[in-house]
């Protein structure tokens, strides 16, 4: 029971800090979560992706989001144009999860941020 | 312009469904390069378009399956629910260039993070998956 009690407060604690994250950048935060629950609490890898959705589900977000809004920082045409097609694109994908090798998925992409961020970072600071 | 914007939320939904993400992170570069938006609106139209459950088809495909862990989900909401409330005051008074330096930074940690695999055969951690599914 103890031992359940420290493992629900450690995973409360890893989802806070994804949570400042997911404020800090305007992101979901599962990009942080599906690793955080696979490397410190052994989920596998498709459990983990699983579990970080349902996490997704409630607007958790919304708090963050109006701290956004009340600064002028939303642009409402764009972001209500890509909500039906990331809904009907996430079917797809929780499909393709199904057949592909997640792994090689996630390593890939994890390439295509690598790069992302570099750039990010570079454009930044050489401004 | 409406199209890409279209096409763009579909190739993103993809990864959503495929890597079980929110897809913030593909969205805020994507609008920031392909729509010209400023790294803040970026961030809050990202945040906009996180709201309702973008991820619920995809999560229907995981429950089939039952890789999911109900109770893990919840506390994790609780916890960015919070967590996201401090990130969003941090995030608005700073400079959109030192956010977007943040941002390229937090993107090549969760490369990182994403790459490192933990060993699915080794026994301690089929233990310990063991233990955390009944948890």
């Amino acid at each position: 029971m103890a031992e359940g009690l420290a493992r629900d407060a450690s995973i409360f604690v890893a989802a806070c800090v994804c949570g400042v994250a997911s404020g800090l950048f305007g992101i979901g935060g599962g990009v942080l979560l599906v690793p955080f629950l696979a490397l410190f609490f052994a989920f596998g890898q498709h459990r983990a992706q699983g579990t970080s959705l349902v996490a997704l589900i409630p607007p958790t977000g919304l708090l963050a989001f109006l701290a956004y809004a009340r600064a002028g920082y939303v642009h409402w045409k764009i972001g209500l144009l890509l909500i039906p097609g990331v809904i009907v694109g996430g079917i797809l994908g929780g499909l393709l999860a199904k057949r592909l090798q997640p792994q090689r998925m996630r390593q890939v992409f994890a390439g295509v941020m690598f790069v992302l961020g570099i750039w990010q970072a570079a454009a930044a600071w050489w401004r | 312009m409406t199209l890409t914007v279209l096409l763009l939320g579909l190739a993103v939904g993809v990864l959503v469904g495929l890597l079980g993400i929110g897809g913030g992170v593909v969205l805020v570069p994507a609008m920031v390069y392909l729509l010209h938006m400023d790294q803040h609106m970026a961030q809050g139209t990202s945040l906009l378009i996180l709201l309702p459950p973008v991820g619920l088809g995809a999560l229907r495909e995981y429950w089939k399956q039952d890789q999911v862990d109900v109770r893990a989900g919840i506390l994790c909401a609780l916890g960015m629910f919070v967590g996201g409330y401090a990130g969003g005051l941090i995030a608005v008074p700073l400079t959109s260039r030192h956010l977007k330096g943040l941002f390229g930074c937090f993107l090549i940690l969760a490369a990182f993070l994403l790459w490192r695999k933990p060993q699915p055969k080794s026994p301690v951690a089929d233990s310990v998956g063991e233990e955390s599914s009944r948890g």
